[in-house]
């Protein structure tokens, strides 16, 4: 459905980003995107919405096909009424506008009368903004913040959503029912989700496939179960020790492992 | 007593107007954060637009009316379309350094079409006195002030409630994530310039038939500016009443002190404003959590 090929991004023409980096994102699943700070998880995100476009980023080699048609050359508004929407991390709200008004923005690009179902669609997935609908969505908290990008994203029913770090400073019980409604969101809505997320934990129980990014490259995939058992994997994102206990940082001195794909 | 209600109403017929071409300062900031200096001029334009349809042609009022906010519009889409668009993503200082001279530029236009001299006056109210108890006013400020109020009140539904209205709202609190949403920035960004040529000249109107065309008219642009800050640069109610403000003050001083004091004490006023509150009286403050 979605697939990189090679694709390299330069910011301002000079600052290498992404060094040859591909992807396929199947119908339906939902796929996830980890790596640290830096890696270029939100690089890739944005050179599939086109955002990146509006930071003097641009991909200059490889290309990005969605169903066929390559997409890396559009604007970022031909590319989300394509139905690829971009949830942007750091909770982007529309700081003045209320609740009800950012969704309805959301769902700006389908022209139809059924403004209405599609807020009942979201204030389903998300009871507890039905009651904040009128209030101001800049002094809500970090959590319902979140809700309200992510129902923003979904009133445009998006083909494939694009989630940056939903995970990023949330406390665990919400993160938890954000990500039981970002999988019933895959399930219902057939929607295919691309997740991006530092916290291994949460995109390898949530996802079916994932990429593990580095500097700029995907440097491991496969299905996220397998990966969940990688020695690797678990050792530097999951900060356990071959035993599966919490490692011990008196060994950290003097045993360092090698990453086994440098 | 009557002196005094006399300048009350010429004072809130100018302070409508005011009101109005503030309403176009706040569209344009709202949604770029560019202060529009050139709106002074595109009042002018639309005035003599308006003039051009009613007093060349002969058209009648209503239509001309129609006609002249229609191409008011597209002096406005023009406007962005040629000159602010190419300049996107530049400091914003040189967007409003642009506006500045575009006001010249308009200037020029205006006069190397009509000329410098005053047009011929053409009577856009019905002007019969009045009698308010021992006042006596013309019916001509009534309408002035009724049309006015009643076009602002407009923009600001359709500020509010309606669509685009909303997307312009949304874009003035950032272009990226409009653009996440597929919204088109630009298209927005043109049709705010174009409703803010749409309040022009309404305002150009209004103000022509009421001090007669000619190219003073494009000083109003000055004094609707601390109208918009009054109001606070982000609000179309506040940009409302900050131009009532400014036309009672500015009426009322210049009744009793000369009209010398009246203009300068607009500013006097906006900048006691500025003091006590810097964002105006409805701007928006800045939402600041952690």
């Amino acid at each position: 459905m979605l697939k990189l090929n090679n694709v390299e991004v330069k910011y301002a023409g000079v600052i290498l980003v992404l060094r040859g980096v591909s992807l396929e994102i199947p119908e339906g699943t939902i796929v996830s995107l980890l790596g640290s700070n830096g890696a270029g998880k939100t690089t890739t995100l944005k050179a599939i919405s086109g955002l990146l476009r509006t930071e003097l980023g641009e991909v200059t080699a490889g290309s990005i096909e969605y169903e066929g048609r390559r997409i890396d050359k559009l604007d970022p508004e031909q590319i989300a009424k394509m139905g690829i929407i971009q949830v942007m991390e750091n909770r982007r709200v529309l700081e003045h506008l209320t609740v009800e008004e950012n969704l309805r923005l959301g769902g700006y690009i389908r022209k139809n009368n059924n403004v209405r179902k599609d807020l009942d669609m979201v204030y389903d997935y998300f009871p507890s903004l039905r009651s904040l609908r009128n209030s101001t969505s800049g002094y809500l908290s970090g959590g319902e913040q979140q809700m309200v990008v992510m129902g923003r994203a979904m009133m445009a029913h998006p083909k494939i959503l694009l989630l940056d770090e939903p995970s990023m400073g949330l406390a665990p019980l919400i993160l938890d029912e954000i990500l039981e409604i970002i999988r019933r969101f895959n399930a219902e809505e057939k929607s295919t989700i691309l997740l991006v997320e530092q916290n291994a934990r949460t995109a390898l129980g949530i996802s079916e496939f994932s990429y593990v990014m580095e500097n700029g490259r995907v440097v491991l995939d496969g299905p996220s179960s397998k990966l969940a058992e990688n020695e690797d994997i678990k050792e530097f994102y999951m900060g356990l020790s071959r035993l599966g206990e919490k490692k011990s940082y008196r060994q950290v001195k003097t045993y360092k492992r090698r990453k086994r794909w440098l | 007593m009557e002196f005094f209600g006399l300048l009350v109403i010429s004072g809130m017929m100018n302070g409508a107007i005011y009101g109005l071409v503030a309403l176009g300062f706040v569209l344009i900031y709202k949604s770029s954060s560019v202060l529009n200096f050139s709106q002074g001029h595109m009042l002018l334009l639309g005035a003599y637009i308006f003039w051009f349809f009613v007093g060349s042609l002969g058209l009648n009022l209503f239509v001309s009316v129609l006609l002249a906010m229609v191409s008011g519009f597209f002096v406005g889409v023009l406007i962005e379309r040629l000159t602010l668009r190419r300049l996107i993503g530049q400091p914003l200082i040189s967007l409003i350094t642009v506006t500045i001279f575009l006001s010249l530029v308009l200037e020029g236009l205006v006069s190397l079409i009509w000329g410098t001299y005053p047009l011929q006056h053409v009577t856009v109210f019905p002007s019969s006195p009045l009698r308010i108890g021992k006042m006596v006013l013309t019916t001509q400020s009534l309408f002035a002030i009724g049309l006015a109020l009643a076009s602002a009140t407009a923009l600001i539904i359709f500020f509010r409630y309606t669509r685009i209205g909303l997307a312009m709202r949304g874009v003035a609190e950032g272009h990226q994530i409009m653009q996440s949403m597929g919204i088109s920035v630009k298209r927005i960004l043109n049709i705010s310039w174009g409703i803010a040529g749409i309040a022009a000249t309404i305002g150009g109107i209004l103000m022509g038939g009421t001090l007669g065309f000619q190219l003073g008219l494009s000083h109003i642009g000055l004094l609707a500016i601390p109208a918009a800050f009054i109001g606070g640069l982000e609000s179309p109610e506040g940009a409302i009443l900050g131009g009532l403000l400014i036309g009672l003050s500015e009426s009322i001083i210049s009744g009793y002190m000369g009209n010398a004091a009246g203009v300068p004490a607009a500013f006097v006023i906006l900048i006691a404003v500025m003091f006590f509150r810097p964002y105006g009286f409805f701007g928006l403050e800045r939402i600041e959590r952690v």
